[in-house]
């Protein structure tokens, strides 16, 4: 198990590495240089000189990578503030080896994952951390405090959507395979076309015409807002005052991100549900004299999420990045928006910084993926 | 005479498809004495999984429906019964067995979860004397080494103990009536001849009858006393195994039996099939629907539908017009006697 996860880890360093070269080369191909605007501004010569040096944008494109990629990975500050990192961090290390040993192997990825989740997040919690991610060609300042100031709204919308989506989902997919062909199911085979074919921006200013305009109009309350985390007054709220201001703003753009995973969610769901209701080991369960009820919550249930593991822990993934066009509808000042101006304005140690999280992402989520798959199909072996 | 433990009357199941009506099984009859042994062979979709499913009632609607007929067992119809009735006697009362064991039981749970989910589901005990009686039921079906096996999951078997567990599963709650469904179809022929080996023992001990469904008349000749023949839905010949295998009166059953490979040396040791395919149970031919492939078939044979009636002096019914006149005995078996049936 063990090597497993040092191997996996092994191979999306290298996947990491390719992903960072292939994005530098295109950045680099993408012509007007990031200088060029800045040097039509004669007052800009000191800034230019900063990160001509920063960067060595004056030397050969392979120096340039190697430069950024020194500077990526090179911690700039780094300070423990107690001793809960180490106590946790060893803890989980005792309590991984002991488990390795002495668990029977099919709760062995629960237990490892759990216990170095919450290892990570006391450690993280109590250590400064930052890394020399250099500062923004857009003079925005430094890169790290610039992404990171993102993710809160990022994380903020992503999750919101993702728990509507498989909150709504799953359980829609699973009901329309147990009622193949029912009215319901064909009706929740058509709203996913639906979700599926419109262009997510006509779902989100669909939404702001309807929900927002329309509805306000009607009832002469506001209900949802178009645009912004939070209202300006937001400080001087109470606290129900502040919770129902952030409903009213994560409402809209978190459903027209939902919309479209959870129409996805519902179509696999219900595909991997109905391969399972046909299976043998089902006729099985039903032979035995099992209720319906316990035959498709007891034996069809778990065996139809194992699929579902791989393609929400992608999404997990992705919603790291952000969610470009629906940020930029709803005015959310999430890591998508910053992303899309960044590349317009090709200010790459930003573009590199975001890939890269994502790319991490990616690979830590894969393995998360195949973890959990091991705890939910035990024929799966990590070797 | 015992009291019957299943009755089959006139059982008709249908299944609606795009092509049309499949009449799988349509109208037939049987009875089952406790503890009898009865094997069901016929070609490729002649509806012995239908019959086995129709009397456990896990046809599923919409698309397949039992239209008429009664299931009598023990003495009440199954067929009236509601669901939770049904639900105690699926795998309680009558217990079911099926071809793949590799499919057969679910991956994510182990053995002994799947075992005692089954014992705690009709027998009124506490999970730890579940537990008992699962090593019990496993050492039953000689699996080595039973309670420390309860912990492992399906994949960690090969195909022959899985089918061990199965019936170890199905004969957990001692059912009056085991159904099998090909049980040894998808095993090796070694593994084959235990499982059945295994099956018998455990079905004499305990006179549990058994239906067996199998395309291996071998196993029939070895495992059955009685035999039913079906063909196209119907059942064309019933009776004890002395009787079909010396005194066959179809000739679907003759023929049957001349596919078989005879190994005692006495016939020959070759094997043949019966010419041509059997007809689509959608489009099933008006009289006998055995005629096309019939080398005896007359007249009547395309007109009317042969019923089943008895015939000799034991137990023997056939369905054709001609039994009496045809003295199919005394024809070996051979090629040659197999006309060539364009199809
Ligand atoms: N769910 C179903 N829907 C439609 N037709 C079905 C269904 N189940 C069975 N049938 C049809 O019923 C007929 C009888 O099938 P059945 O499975 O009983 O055959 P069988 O005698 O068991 O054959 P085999 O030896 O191949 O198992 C076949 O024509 C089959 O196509
Ligand atoms: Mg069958």
């Amino acid at each position: 198990m063990l090597a497993y996860i040092t191997r996996r880890l092994v191979y999306g360093l290298v996947t990491l590495l390719a992903l960072s070269v292939i994005v530098f080369t295109l950045l680099q191909a993408s012509g007007g240089g990031p200088l060029d605007r800045l040097k039509l501004n004669p007052r800009m010569q000191p800034f230019i000189q900063q990160l001509t040096e920063q960067w060595g944008l004056d030397q050969p494109v392979w120096k340039q990578y190697t430069t950024w990629l020194k500077n990526y990975v090179s911690v700039q500050e780094f300070a423990v503030h107690n001793a809960i990192p180490i106590i946790a961090i060893v803890g989980a290390a005792v309590a991984t080896f002991l488990i390795v040993k002495f668990v029977r192997s099919q709760w062995t990825g629960t237990y490892l994952l759990g216990i170095w989740s919450v290892a990570l997040y006391l450690a993280l919690r109590n250590v400064t951390i930052r890394f020399n991610w250099g500062i923004s060609f857009q003079g925005a300042g430094d890169v790290w405090d610039l992404v990171f100031s993102r993710t809160g709204a990022t994380f903020r919308l992503g999750f919101t959507a993702l728990a509507i989506a498989l909150i709504i989902g799953i359980p829609l997919g699973i009901y329309q395979a147990i009622r193949q062909y029912s009215f319901f199911d064909q009706l929740g085979t058509i709203g996913a076309f639906l979700a599926f074919s419109t262009p997510i921006f006509i779902i989100g200013v669909g939404l702001q015409i309807v929900m927002a305009l329309y509805l306000e109009r009607w009832t002469g309350v506001k209900l949802f807002y178009v645009a912004g985390m939070n209202s300006p007054g937001y400080p001087d709220m109470s606290i129900v005052g502040k919770i129902a201001d952030t409903a009213q703003h994560l409402t809209l753009p978190a459903i027209s991100i939902a919309l479209i995973s959870l129409a996805g969610y519902a179509r696999f769901q219900r595909a991997s549900m109905l391969e399972v209701l046909h299976s043998d080991y089902l006729r099985t369960a039903k032979a035995k004299g099992l209720p319906r009820r316990k035959v498709v919550i007891k034996h069809a249930l778990r065996n139809a999420m194992i699929p579902i593991v791989t393609l929400v822990s992608l999404d997990v993934a992705f919603m790291i990045g952000g969610a470009i066009i629906t940020e930029s509808i709803f005015g959310w000042p999430g890591v998508g928006r910053l992303y899309i101006t960044a590349i317009g304005t090709v200010d790459y140690p930003v573009v590199m910084a975001i890939v890269m999280v994502i790319g991490i992402g990616i690979v830590v989520m894969n393995l998360v993926a195949d973890i959990l798959y091991g705890v939910m199909d035990p024929r799966v072996r990590y070797d | 005479m015992t009291e019957k433990l299943l009755k089959i009357e006139d059982l008709r199941t249908y299944f609606s498809t795009e092509e049309g009506v499949v009449r799988a099984v349509d109208g037939i009859s049987f009875d089952l004495e406790p503890g009898e042994r009865r094997g069901v062979v016929g070609e490729s979709g002649s509806g012995k999984s239908v019959t086995a499913m129709s009397i456990m009632r896990l046809i599923e609607p919409p698309a397949g429906e039992i239209v008429t007929g009664t299931i009598e067992f023990k003495g009440e119809n199954l067929l009236e019964l509601g669901e939770d009735e049904m639900q105690a006697i699926r795998g309680g009362k009558i217990a079911m067995i099926f071809q793949d064991p590799m499919t057969a039981l679910n991956p994510v749970y182990t053995i002994g979860d799947q075992l005692v989910e089954t014992i705690m589901l009709h027998q009124h005990v506490s999970k730890k004397d579940a537990r008992g009686i699962a090593i019990k039921a496993l050492e039953d079906v000689q699996i080595p080494n039973a309670p420390a096996r309860l912990e492992d999951y399906p994949h960690q078997f090969s195909g022959g103990m899985r089918q061990r567990v199965m019936i170890a599963m199905g004969l957990s709650c001692n059912p009056d009536l085991l159904i099998a469904d090909e049980p040894t179809t998808a095993l090796d022929v070694t593994t084959q001849a235990q499982i059945m080996d295994l099956m018998l023992k455990l079905a004499e001990d305990r006179g549990t009858a058994v239906l067996l469904i199998t395309h291996d008349l071998g196993v029939v000749a070895g495992f059955c006393d009685t035999i039913q023949v079906m063909y196209a839905g119907g059942i064309v010949e019933e009776g004890s195994v002395e009787d079909i295998f010396h005194n066959p009166q179809h000739p679907y059953t003759w023929g049957l039996l001349g596919s078989m490979t005879r190994l005692d040396g006495k016939h020959r040791a070759r094997l043949h099939s019966i010419a041509g395919a059997p007809p689509s149970v959608i489009d099933l031919p008006v009289g006998c629907r055995f005629r096309p492939r019939c080398e005896f078939a007359i007249d009547i044979c395309g007109r009317v539908l042969p019923a089943i009636r008895p015939i000799g002096e034991g137990d023997q019914s056939v369905a054709c017009h001609r039994a009496e006149e045809l003295d199919l005995k005394t024809l070996d078996v051979d090629v040659d006697h197999t006309k060539e049936v364009a199809s």
